[in-house]
């Protein structure tokens, strides 16, 4: 556990980073510092592997007093991962990886090979281990930054915006493949952003800092989406934090109806006869194992022969009810032309719609829970 | 004035390829070994000088406005007016030829290396300390590789430098390929003095060329490819 107790830092020219912060970050758990810049999250980051050290106040690593260890010592039991990757460009992947495990005193072959097995983890070949930086795509440089703060199998992770100056495909990739790693290795796991949609995708507790130092609310992401402490947390987490917040409830609740549906061999007259009897302007086109195919809108169809597949308006998206949130679903029933969701299971074979009305209940219902 | 243009310079060649100028005490080779001699002495005495100082200072971040003012004052003193006042004060000698060369060379070695470790960025240096090294480590290990390409740059300027301008020691009676420019002069032989010429220029072209090759087998392609392409 990392305990900030009463920790305030001016720097010398008197500018107060960090003003009075106490705050837990739990064992094996993402703590998420999150604020606009300059409101002291690097600071207090930098603060638990003594880049910085504090003005006044303690911080506790395990118990310990992080002022009591060796600088040196003490970093070498924290993984560090920064924005811009700070890879070391005079060398290799590999030997960017590998002098971690070697200052802790392994040997040359086993820190070699340890650096082989980090970058495998975080999902690079092995021939990208020798090219250079520059070689990489920005991507690709963070994930072997990660593999570099792993090496060490550190228990503890500080992590300062890594994901910040890569686009948005390439972040939302390494945010997951953090949250794989962390499943698999349970690392207690302080991460900086500025970014609140990162910080409610990866916290188990994020705190929402103030510029001035301020700690204003420490709290789980749902709670700080459903209830921000004050005007300052509302309007920093945004005017969407509702549809946010439906991310934590599960798609599962939905009662899903049977939709009306065609195959591609359907008759245009046959469309329009089951159209009739369902009562529905839309059906929906199935291939032969039912997976969806796109909407038909009955309206549009002329001539008596099957129904063109040409004609289809695509699905927007579908989602999957045991895995995917309220959020996913509502998000697919206003995509889709016809107003429905449809979902899908793990194979992609539809299993049901769910329409506007019913989603709008589950989360009457959810809404209600909280 | 073509003629006796063309005259010396087939008199120049034939200076340097009479196999009789090359040998004894004051033939070619016997020149070159002095030249390389006072070059490679000033050379290393200026490098003992410029590159912790400019090590130290650039990695510290301290100091860095002093040292470029004492270069900047040391590279305006005139080096034939510096060997005339060592030559008064300590006498004709090794050590007043050798001095001002020392004054022309620590410069471009101790900037350039400041600079070259100023110059490494920031979150590098940050990556290396937040994994642990210490920081002689992160000196040795981060900051001169990434830097080595201004650090050998600064080695180079140097020493070009001080191979062309050690033909000063013939003013105080020292050998080197000085003397057939200064002899030459005096007893106005236009074919000793361009011979000198010539020579002083190969010999300079052949550091330039050594120390390129230094540079492509210290530097390491990582760094090599973001000098060109940044
Ligand atoms: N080394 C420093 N010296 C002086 N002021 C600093 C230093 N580092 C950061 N600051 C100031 O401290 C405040 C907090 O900075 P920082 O912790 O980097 O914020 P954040 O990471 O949230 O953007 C800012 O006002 C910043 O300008
Ligand atoms: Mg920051």
């Amino acid at each position: 556990m990392i305990r900030f107790e009463r920790v305030t830092k001016r720097y010398a020219d008197g500018t107060l980073a960090v003003d009075d912060l106490s705050l837990e970050c739990a064992d094996g758990e993402i703590t998420v510092l999150v604020g606009t810049s300059g409101c002291g999250k690097t600071t207090s980051l930098r603060m638990i592997n003594r880049l910085v050290d504090p003005t006044s106040g303690t911080i506790r690593v395990a118990g310990k007093d992080v002022t009591k260890s060796d600088p040196a010592e003490l970093r070498r039991t924290m993984g560090y991962v920064i924005q811009q990757g700070g890879l070391f460009p005079h060398r290799t992947v590999i030997d960017n990886i590998a002098p971690v495990p070697r200052l802790l005193g392994a040997s040359r072959a086993k820190a070699r090979g340890r650096a082989y097995e980090m970058l495998t983890l975080v999902g690079l070949s092995e021939p990208m281990g020798k090219r250079y930086p520059y070689q990489l795509s920005g991507g690709q440089q963070q994930r072997v930054g990660v593999a570099r703060a792993l090496a060490a199998d550190p228990p503890v992770l500080l992590m300062d915006e890594p994901f910040s100056a890569v686009d948005p495909v390439v972040r939302s990739e390494l945010q997951q493949e953090l949250q794989r790693l962390q499943a698999q290795l349970h690392k207690t796991i302080v991460f900086v952003t500025h970014d609140v949609d990162e910080a409610v995708k990866l916290g188990d507790k994020i705190a929402v800092m103030q510029v001035g130092g301020h700690l204003v609310q420490f709290d789980t992401p749902e709670r700080i989406l459903a209830r921000p402490e004050n005007a300052f947390v509302e309007s920093f987490v945004g005017t969407d934090r509702g549809i946010r917040w439906l991310s934590f409830f599960a798609a599962k609740g939905l009662r899903l109806h049977v939709p009306a549906t065609v195959e591609t061999t359907t008759s245009a007259e046959d469309a329009r006869r089951i159209a009739r009897e369902a009562g529905t302007g839309w059906l929906l086109a199935l291939d032969a194992d039912r997976h969806p195919l796109g909407w038909l809108e009955v309206a549009t169809l002329n001539g008596g022969a099957s129904i063109e597949l040409a004609g289809l308006r695509s699905l927007g998206h579908t989602f999957k009810p045991d895995d995917d949130s309220l959020r996913a679903a509502l998000d697919a029933t206003v995509l889709s032309p016809a107003g429905v969701a449809v979902a899908v299971d793990d194979r992609g074979v539809v299993v049901g719609v769910a329409d506007h009305e019913e989603v709008t209940r589950a989360i009457r219902a959810a809404s209600g829970r909280a | 004035m073509i003629a006796a243009a063309s005259t010396s310079f087939g008199g120049v060649i034939s200076y340097l390829t009479s196999a009789s100028n090359w040998r004894g005490s004051s033939g070619f080779l016997e020149r070159i070994l002095q030249h390389f001699e006072y070059s490679a002495e000033t050379l290393l005495i200026a490098v003992a000088i410029g590159l912790p100082l400019g090590l130290l200072s650039g990695h510290t971040g301290r100091g860095g406005a002093v040292l470029s003012m004492l270069s900047n004052a040391s590279r305006a003193l005139p080096t034939l007016g510096l060997l005339t006042i060592f030559a008064i004060l300590i006498g004709v000698g090794l050590e007043a030829a050798v001095i001002p060369l020392i004054f022309l060379a620590v410069p471009s070695i101790l900037v350039n290396t400041y600079v070259g470790i100023r110059d490494v960025d920031r979150s590098l240096v940050d990556a290396a300390r937040g994994m642990g090294l210490r920081p002689w480590q992160v000196l040795f290990r981060i900051e001169i590789p990434v830097a080595l390409p201004l650090i050998v740059l600064g080695l180079r300027t140097a020493a070009l430098q001080v191979v062309s301008t050690a033909t000063i020691a013939a003013y105080v009676g020292l050998g080197g390929l000085g003397r057939y420019i200064i002899d030459g002069q005096a007893s106005r032989n236009f074919a000793e003095l361009g011979a000198g010429g010539v020579l002083v220029a190969a010999f300079a072209i052949a550091t330039e060329s050594m120390f390129l090759v230094c540079q492509w087998f210290l530097v390491s392609p990582g760094v090599r490819a973001r000098a060109y392409t940044s």
